[in-house]
């Protein structure tokens, strides 16, 4: 048996209904009872659910075999994981966004950052050799210009509905983020088969859907 | 005083302590057998040393501080390094080969998320000085798999080999920049097959096809068989050559069910410059040793010679062994 960590919130249905149709199908009541931990039907896989951000260290850790999480959680962890697959899921774009579109070229000295992607948003301005105050923040990023605590954000944007309602345009791409397959380096060689048999499972499910 | 314990740092007590210690002493009266002499290294010296040892990358992760006349030191982050310096220095006049072993804390800085996170591990390690070619790279396997095995840890690992030289020659012949190569390594490091097969369609080389599949780069004897059917560049062909020299030696030793191939070992290539190896072990989310041939690394010091070796993470194998293989 493999155990798979799935990031709850965003993705979850996504993930849950590409396994579904891999054949790796839990029953309706299971996946809406509040467990915490599920087996599948056919015993071969167990799926736990917890936060995002905590996917890459449940993975890392080898407690869970393999992960189901979006690319701008695993670049902010930084986490040291086998990534054989892009899920093509929830896609989104990792960028810059500021009041103005030219931002960009305005600010003069320091700038200042408010992100729930610090990691992202430092190694970002720090290629450019931008400095930066990464003002850590856990939500409602997009508030912060407006209110004045900082010039730009780093986040997450699916829509541009949110940015465009609170008066900010995109002034960069940093990355695109999908969900991501990702699986840990001990369990590739320790549970090759039925690591394997995941990822081919799942790759001829997106490449039978094109 | 403070009751507080630096991140990374432990105790280890009573049933815990001796189960260090018995493992210790089952891998050194292995490394002994083979006739290996313990060397006990100093635990602090100069930054340098692990700087040329390791690679700045890592030898950065190590605890840095300064000397009286101002000179940076550094907690020992391995101690290959200084087995190194030791050999092409000080025993430059002893004949070879050189075999030496060691049971020693080693330092290094380590983010708190990682799954590696302690920041005092304690290494058992052998370095094989002097000898190049299958006879030495064997050796040390078998070492590695005998220490296994006196762990009754034999059926629960699997030490995967690779020649770096493999990578070495397609990027060689690919003629790519270092940014590229880093990609392509990078890539194959981390099986991302599909991102793989876009940077690799933009090489449009046969050669490149050959690391096209990701998940076809581990296994047994087959490995090679598929590696050979696209690569024809002559460094590769010489390294998949004495890899396959190794695999018979393995296979007719009847040790082919705890090794696997490993083409896809790209992880530190800068270091190693033929043989590399990882040890993963059931219930140890990550590996609990690695090594290789690293030829180029006494030359640093003034002697260039061959050399093969490889460490243990003691922590790691006490850990896995504590619990009595529960996890899986």
């Amino acid at each position: 048996m493999i155990t798979i960590a799935i990031g709850k919130g965003r993705m979850q249905e996504s993930a849950l209904a590409l396994l579904a149709r891999a054949g790796i199908g839990m029953s309706d009541d299971a996946v809406n009872s509040r467990r915490l931990a599920l087996v599948d039907e056919t015993g071969q896989y167990r799926f736990i659910f917890v936060k995002p951000a905590d996917v890459p260290v449940y993975v890392e850790h080898g407690i869970a075999d393999c992960g189901i999480v979006g690319r701008d959680v695993l670049l902010e962890s930084e986490a040291d994981l086998l990534l054989p697959l892009d899920l093509g899921i929830s896609r989104c774009r990792i960028v810059v966004a500021a009041a103005n579109a030219d931002a960009m070229t305005k600010v003069q000295g320091m700038i200042r950052v408010a992100t729930k992607y610090s990691q992202i948003a430092r190694a970002h301005f720090g290629s450019r050799g931008i400095p930066v105050e990464i003002i850590q923040l856990s939500g409602s990023v997009e508030l912060a210009p407006a209110l004045g605590l900082a010039d730009m954000i780093v986040d997450l944007v699916e829509t541009g509905v949110t940015l465009r309602e609170n008066g900010l345009t995109v002034v960069e791409e940093i990355a695109v983020s999908t969900g991501r397959l990702a699986v840990n380096r001990a369990s590739y060689q320790l549970k090759t088969e039925e690591v394997a048999r995941l990822v081919k499972a799942l790759e001829s499910t997106l490449n039978g859907g094109q | 005083m403070t009751s507080r314990i630096p991140a990374g740092m432990r105790y280890y007590i009573g049933a815990e302590a001796r189960l260090r210690r018995t493992v210790e002493d089952v891998a050194m009266s292995v490394f002994e057998g083979w006739n290996y002499e313990e060397v006990i290294t100093p635990s602090v010296d100069y930054y340098d040393l692990f700087e040329q040892g390791m690679g700045r990358a890592e030898a950065q992760r190590g605890f840095r501080f300064t000397d009286n006349d101002g000179r940076l030191l550094a907690l020992r982050p391995d101690v290959t390094s200084s087995v190194a310096r030791m050999a092409a220095t000080l025993l430059s006049e002893r004949p070879r080969p050189l075999r030496f072993c060691y049971a020693a804390p080693v330092f290094r800085q380590q983010t708190q998320s990682h799954a590696e996170w302690r920041r005092e591990n304690t290494q058992l390690g052998c370095e094989l000085i002097g000898v190049g070619g299958t006879a030495a790279d064997l050796e040390v396997l078998r070492l590695a798999a005998e220490i296994l095995a006196r762990l009754n840890l034999q059926s629960r690992c699997c030490i995967t080999i690779n020649n770096v030289e493999i990578f070495n020659g397609v990027a060689a012949h690919l003629n790519l920049a270092t940014a590229a190569r880093e990609q392509l390594r990078r890539l194959i490091d981390t099986r991302a097959a599909a991102e793989l097969r876009q940077f690799l369609q933009t090489l449009s080389d046969n050669e490149a096809r050959a690391f096209s599949q990701p998940t076809q780069l581990t296994g047994k004897r087959e490995v090679l068989k598929t590696a050979r059917a696209t690569i024809t560049n002559a460094r590769s062909i010489a390294a998949l050559d004495s890899l396959e020299e190794l695999w018979t030696e393995i296979e007719s030793l009847g040790l082919d069910n705890s090794f696997e191939i490993d083409l896809g070992d790209v992880s530190s290539l800068d270091y190693y410059t033929g043989l590399s190896l990882k040890i993963f072990v059931h219930g140890a989310g990550a590996s609990v040793g690695r090594g290789g041939r690293y030829d180029g690394l006494t030359g640093s010091f003034g002697r260039a010679e061959p050399a093969v070796g490889f460490v243990l993470n003691l922590d790691a194998l006490t850990e896995v062994l504590g619990r009595g293989g529960k996890q899986d």
